[in-house]
């Protein structure tokens, strides 16, 4: 399932991105991220409560920095989370690309590709999508008043 | 958790202590032994788990067994009487309502609160009431034809 | 299914005080249909099942204020077959029939069913569309709150977690009107639908304008959609042939699909603006057959067996 989203942030490139290398911070923008630990430079463990209605799911899992790239300013998160109760799984990747709009001015797009296993994918593709798609926009919304 | 659940199925009083989820086929089939009802889909679809609850056809793959406390259930071992099949169980024989059998079961108890309703249904009633029990091996030709005809065996 | 804890209130108080002990991790469970398969893919887990069947006096049908009062734990066979809802308001009868199979409408509730809130459930839209309320009761009191704006998103609804709906309230229609409810079906006859669209037209006493009209569609996004757009070019207006079919479009461009099994979001798209021009030539052939109705000579009256649903 793919999503994007794009945002008008009112600050200059560096400082995004600066903000965009610091993972916890990134990913507790995530409506529902939760304890958010390093475990080494590239890898992260966090938990992310996510519900719809009376489904409410307890993913856990680790959250890899995969790209770094400064010149090309773009930077890229992977993670591989399961929900407690085995009802199923969540595999996604976010590709992050700064583009410089103003002096105070970048534009962030975020891409993400998301893959949901067992029950829950079962259960019904187009609530996931719904419900990712709010949630991916709420993230980037979070992203913006962070650096407002 | 146990609770303990007093229960008539087919005329006969029970008292079965059963987890709170279990469910109604699964408490009918294992803790009484009556394995006529059949668990086809166990999401409610199918009807191959059709029970009546106090006469009302009911999805028994979806009703947790402590549901059935107080109530009167039947199965399709409840719809013969004194070794004497019923007047629906007598067509879908003689009218060739069935192949493989296993929707068998839910189609005569669904077919048997049906005529307790409405004795002599026109096809589109059948069609209508009857909806919800699948069949993969008839086509519905002869379950309808048994149905319809089942008056004949009616005292 | 993991482990829970069975309660049986016998009222309303134990309910609301069962539903205090156990916290957010208890849920109500009425008839059950579509709580049980949720519990058994362990989709939702709860602690404690508070069951609502054993609440007597909430299932009742009768006429109030001219409308319809129904009880929260009626179920949908209750409804269906209640020579009542059949006489006074047939749009209603029909529209709780067309839900699943007789198994499902005679352990499904009223209540329960508009509290699950899947935007592709019957009720909802011909609720909406026929300014329906409900009641809401909580520990605290109760409220009464429209079903329009009830549903607020995929299985989410204004209720707050300890508030149970104890009556469904269907006001009286005004005269000259027809009520129409349409269920796009093109599979199988017990599915959900790939777009319903249910339709309340109102005409001046001389049948030549629109005085009022309510439109609501379901199965075309995360709640059921009232086309408030699709009713204002019709409100007020004189009746002309076209104007149903532009109804029709404007409500296509309020609706959201999404894409499944049942149809791609551009064809439910489509079919939202043929159905709801259905549903509204439905509802006013209702209004011309209820005119014709009455005034024609009245036959003998037949004696009719009508089941009403047993709870005991």
């Amino acid at each position: 399932m793919k999503f994007s989203q794009t945002a008008q942030i009112p600050v200059a490139r560096e400082p995004l991105w600066n903000f965009l290398m610091d993972v916890p911070k990134v990913a507790k923008s995530l409506p529902g991220v939760e304890a958010v630990t390093k475990i080494d430079e590239t890898t992260y463990e966090g938990a992310l409560t996510v519900r719809v209605g009376p489904i409410k799911l307890n993913l856990q899992g680790k959250i890899f920095l995969e790209e770094r790239n400064k010149e090309a300013w773009r930077a890229a998160l992977r993670a591989e989370a399961k929900d407690r109760m085995a009802a199923g799984a969540v595999n996604g990747k976010t590709t992050m690309n700064l583009k410089e709009l103003g002096a105070n001015q970048t534009e962030l797009l975020v891409e993400t590709d998301v893959n949901i296993l067992g029950k829950i994918g079962e259960f019904g593709q187009p609530i996931i999508r719904k419900k990712a798609d709010a949630m991916l926009k709420e993230f980037v919304d979070n992203i913006k008043k962070q650096l407002s | 958790m146990n609770k303990k659940i007093k229960f008539r199925v087919n005329g006969k009083k029970f008292e079965v202590e059963v987890p709170t989820n279990r469910l109604l086929i699964d408490c009918i089939r294992y803790d009484l032994g009556l394995t006529g009802t059949k668990e086809g889909c166990s999401v409610g679809v199918c009807g191959a788990c059709t029970v009546l609850m106090d006469g009302d056809m009911i999805s028994s793959c979806l009703t947790l067994a402590v549901m059935a406390d107080g109530h009167d259930i039947t199965t399709v071992e409840g719809l013969a009487k004194n070794g004497e099949l019923n007047p629906v169980q007598k067509s879908f024989i003689q009218y060739g309502g069935f192949q493989c059998g296993i929707c068998t079961p839910g189609q005569v108890v669904a077919a048997t609160a049906l005529l307790k309703e409405n004795p002599r249904p026109s096809e589109d009633e059948i069609k209508d009431w009857m909806m919800g029990n699948l069949c993969r091996c008839t086509g519905y030709y002869k379950i309808i034809e048994s149905i319809q005809k089942a008056h004949q065996f009616a005292k | 299914m993991i482990p829970f804890e069975y309660r049986t209130p016998k009222n309303l108080k134990e309910v609301h005080a069962t539903l205090k002990e156990f916290g957010g991790d208890a849920k109500l469970i009425a008839g059950g249909t579509a709580l049980v398969i949720m519990m058994k893919q362990r989709l939702v887990r709860p602690s404690c099942l508070v069951a609502l069947r054993s609440v007597r006096g909430l299932n009742g049908i009768e006429i109030k204020d001219g409308g319809l009062s129904i009880g929260g734990l009626a179920t949908h066979r209750e409804v269906e077959s209640s020579s009542l809802v059949r006489r006074r308001l047939p749009m209603l009868a029909d529209t709780f029939h067309h839900v699943a199979t007789i198994r499902v409408r005679n352990m499904a509730t009223v209540g329960g069913g508009l509290a699950h809130a899947d935007p592709n459930q019957d009720p909802p839209p011909s609720l909406i569309a026929l300014g329906a309320s409900v009641k809401a009761t909580s520990a605290s009191g109760s409220r009464v709150i429209p079903l329009d704006g009830f549903f607020k998103d995929y299985y989410e609804t204004v209720l707050n977690p300890d508030e149970i709906i104890t009556e469904l309230f269907v006001p009286k229609m005004a005269p000259n009107t027809g009520a129409a409810y349409i269920k796009f079906l093109p599979r199988t006859a017990d599915d959900y639908a790939t777009v319903s669209a249910a339709a309340v037209l109102t005409l001046d006493k001389n049948r030549k304008n629109i005085a009022d009209v309510r439109i609501a569609l379901g199965s075309v996004g995360v709640t059921p959609i009232r086309a408030t757009e699709a009713e204002a070019v019709l409100r007020g207006q004189p009746l002309k042939p076209e104007a149903f079919a532009e109804a029709g479009e404007k409500a296509k461009a309020m609706v959201d699909p999404v894409s499944d099994f049942r149809g791609s979001a551009a064809y439910k798209k489509d079919m939202a603006a043929v159905f709801v021009r259905r549903a509204l030539e439905k509802a006013l052939a209702d209004i011309r057959q209820q005119a014709r109705a009455k005034a024609a000579p009245k036959p003998p009256a037949k004696k009719k067996v009508v089941k009403k649903g047993r709870r005991k």
